[in-house]
């Protein structure tokens, strides 16, 4: 049974914000999920965690449920955006800033990650393994299925 | 009950006969032992209803023979009941078979020229799913179709779907038998007790001529706003008796609350004299509705908004008045089903019928008005709604317009309309190639992004007559963006109640609708989703259902998942832990052979992007041919 509480809903809507700002969605979509490529450039900050290391952890502590497998779609993608993944010091104290008030204010729906259940070295083996991730998004232009969907909305309606 | 002895083919009566002549026939003793029980009286534990015996259990089992000599019936009353159901336009009933309503199951196969037409009977594997396809059929069509349930167990077991249908407001006949003479656990007094708090009306009759009006008057009250299943219970010896000279008395149809005279007047006056009018569209009962909406949209050229991307019967999401139009200081806006407009007309709240059916207050003090399932006006100076049914009025605002519009006016409200028509044409050409470059974020990246999924699968139908039967917010929602929502059921929207198990019988449901009028379904099943009954995909294929089933197999109840591990968050431990309970691993499910096991083609797991649309292909093809298809592919979580 699924729960639709309001602050369920709230949950679902607003899950995590590592990636800011979230991108507006269409005028007339209003829902759709995912939030589009972003252009930032990749951080050039130091790395010391092990990324091999990160991938499993990067799976087992949930972070694939709202980034995606590849940090590209979800709630929150952040390939592209990078936001408070810039450094592995701003990345850390992001997931620490509310370990011990639930839930943060202003709001955010992202779960704490305390040092209790995510110990620095995790941490940062986890960021290590996110700054691997690149966008695996081709130019509109090359992507044929795309193209017809809009070629296709520009036949008049009757 | 009135019955003749004479005629009558009692349980007792048949069981007694069923242990003579099958003693005569068989002289092993265990049969002869457990005939002999079915005259004793189950002894009744402490607080509870008495056990089957083991005649009753072999009755059950079919290890009883008939007698060799039976009186014959050749006018049953179950044939009225069925002739009834006929005369009321019903295509499907769908059930699977139960004691209590043997013999309405013969008569619903048997009886008639052809028999097992109108309705035809659909075998379901578990009540839950019989309900659900009468849920998505409803959704997709606009009117009910039957689901026939067993005594006291089968209503449990479709209790889930029925409180779905019920939140969603969906019409369904439903019908279940009840057998007093036989197991006390599969009779009931007040059958319709257990699940009253979420049907809308039901009745247990107690002659013949009951019912059938009974069944009449339930299939008025479904299709009447607030739409909702209905339930009437029909005793095994009224559906095996002689009807005798009793007939199917005659049908009145429902009548309607519209608008008045005035206020018809008011609101055409509105619409006529207003320089930018909009009306708002929610969810009406029946496609005739949708046709009655566009019909009043442009005679009035005023710009419309809908809720076709959400849920089924309402307004043509690409129709060239729907959308903001050329100017969006609106001075009048007309809520159909859409509260908040100057002039709303909205049906009935189920909370009205839900006081008094819902003692235990089981959820339904939260149920608003029509307007909760539909659009919002959105009109400055909204006043209260008037409760009545707006497709049931559109005719008379209709009429009322016709006349009350000049030829000066004509002429402007073409201008205006062409006005609407270009810039609805802008920003959907803009809107749709905003989405769409959005939806190439994580095109190549494995496994396949939801947004792939959906962008692949448009081109493949956008030019056939398709029906999206399943809920798409867990998948991403991406058809609200890319897809043309224009039929009334082009997307039948979400559970009702957020009860799972929804998915594939809701989407066997459509598809009922859908055969036969050169339509296909489109089903993106989600994966915890298709586990509670997958049965019903024996049922797609048995019937020859056109379903295209896809799974956005993210290997979990993903939104308890992300739950869970909020919830660890909060706590500050395990969020390493939040899978245990709410992800489908170890092992992983393979859909492709869950489907072949139930006799469906299909592929999968496919997890390379680049093999998605050839599967897609081939799946688009099959169900063109009327063959269900279905392909598991392994998606990002949303």
């Amino acid at each position: 049974m699924k729960k639709q509480s309001n602050s369920h809903w709230f949950v679902v809507v607003a899950l995590v914000a590592l990636a800011l700002p979230v991108t507006t969605l269409n005028a007339q979509g209003g829902r759709g999920g995912g939030g589009g490529v972003g252009n930032n450039p990749a951080p050039t900050s130091p790395v010391t965690g092990n990324a091999a290391n990160g991938k499993p952890l990067y799976f087992s502590y949930g972070c694939y449920a709202c980034h995606g497998y590849n940090g590209e779609t979800g709630a929150r993608p952040f390939v592209g955006r990078w936001g408070n993944l810039a450094t592995e010091d701003g990345f850390i104290r992001f997931l620490r800033g509310r370990a011990n008030v639930a839930p943060i204010t202003p709001s955010t729906s992202m779960p704490n990650f305390g040092e209790g259940s995510l110990p620095d070295k995790q941490a940062k083996d986890i960021y290590a393994y996110i700054r691997t991730f690149k966008s695996s998004a081709p130019e509109l232009k090359d992507i044929p299925t795309l193209n017809t969907i809009i070629d296709a909305s520009k036949q008049e309606k009757k | 009950m009135a019955k003749s002895q004479k005629t009558s083919v009692g349980r007792r009566g048949f069981l007694k006969n069923a242990a003579a002549g099958a003693a005569a026939l068989v002289t092993t003793t265990p049969l002869v032992e457990a005939q002999g029980q079915s005259t004793a009286t189950g002894a009744a534990p402490a607080g509870g209803a008495p056990a089957p015996t083991q005649a009753q259990l072999a009755r059950e089992a079919g290890n009883v023979r008939p007698p060799l000599a039976v009186r014959s019936i050749t006018r049953p009353g179950s044939d009225l009941m069925v002739q009834t159901i006929r005369d009321l336009g019903i295509e499907f009933v769908a059930a699977n078979p139960g004691s209590s309503f043997e013999g309405l199951q013969e008569s619903f196969i048997n009886y008639g020229n052809p028999p097992n037409q109108m309705p035809e009977f659909i075998t379901a594997l578990h009540e839950e799913s019989a309900v659900t396809m009468a849920h998505g059929y409803a959704k997709a069509e606009g009117k009910p179709m039957v689901a026939l349930l067993h005594g006291t167990i089968g209503i449990q077991h479709g209790a889930m779907a029925i409180y779905n249908a019920y939140h969603d407001r969906v019409p369904i006949l439903m019908i279940a038998g009840n057998d007093p003479d036989f197991i006390a656990a599969h009779t009931a007094h007040d059958m319709a007790g257990m699940v009253r708090s979420f049907t809308k009306w039901d009745a247990q009759p107690k002659t013949l001529d009951e019912a059938l009006r009974a069944i009449q008057r339930a299939y008025n009250e479904a299709i009447t706003p607030p739409m909702a299943p209905t339930l009437v219970v029909l005793d095994s010896e009224l559906q095996k008796d002689n009807a005798g000279s009793a007939t199917v008395p005659p049908y009145k149809p429902p009548q309607f609350v519209t608008v008045d005279a005035a206020h018809a007047k008011e609101i055409a006056k509105g619409l006529v004299e207003a320089q930018n009018p909009r009306i708002a569209v929610g969810r009406l009962r029946t496609p005739e509705g949708v046709k009655r909406a566009v019909e009043l949209a442009e005679l009035v050229g005023a710009s419309t908004s809908t809720a076709a991307a959400n849920g089924p019967m309402s307004f043509p999401q690409r129709h060239p008045l729907c959308g903001p139009g050329a100017d969006t200081a609106y001075d009048y806006t007309l809520g159909l089903e859409a509260a908040g407009a100057q002039a709303s007309i909205t049906g009935p709240a189920l909370a009205k019928i839900a006081a008094p059916r819902d003692p235990g207050n089981i959820g339904f003090g939260g149920l608003g008005g029509g307007g909760g399932r539909g659009g919002r006006g959105g009109g400055a100076n909204a006043a209260a709604p008037i409760e009545a049914d707006a497709e049931a009025s559109l005719p008379l605002i209709i009429e009322e317009v016709k006349r009350q519009l000049t030829a000066d006016q004509k002429t402007r409200i073409q201008e205006r309309a062409a006005k609407h028509a270009r810039a609805n044409h802008e920003a959907r050409v803009a809107a749709i190639t905003q989405a769409a470059e959005s939806k190439r974020a994580g095109w190549n990246g494995v496994p396949i992004s939801t947004a792939r999924l959906y962008s692949e699968l448009w081109p493949l139908i956008m030019n056939e007559d398709w029906c999206l039967s399943s809920p798409s917010g867990f998948s991403g929602g991406h058809n609200v963006q890319l897809w043309d929502h224009n039929k009334p059921y082009s997307c039948l929207g979400g559970q009702g109640a957020g009860g799972m198990g929804y998915g594939a019988p809701a989407s066997v449901g459509a598809a009922l609708a859908a055969r036969g009028r050169n339509r296909i379904v489109v089903n993106i099943q989600c994966d915890g989703d298709l586990n509670y009954a997958p049965g019903v995909l024996w049922t797609a294929v048995h019937h020859k259902l056109p379903v295209l089933t896809v799974m956005h197999n993210n290997r979990a109840w993903h939104q308890e998942f992300m739950f869970v591990e909020y919830m660890a968050g909060v706590r500050g431990r395990g969020e390493d832990r939040a899978y245990i309970g709410s992800t489908l691993r170890d092992p992983y499910i393979d859909y492709a052979k869950m489907a072949a096991g139930y006799g469906m083609a299909g592929e999968g797991p496919i997890t390379d992007p680049s093999k998605l649309s050839a599967a897609l292909k081939r799946g688009v093809t099959a169900v063109k041919r009327g063959d269900p298809y279905l392909i598991d592919v392994i998606t990002q979580p949303r």
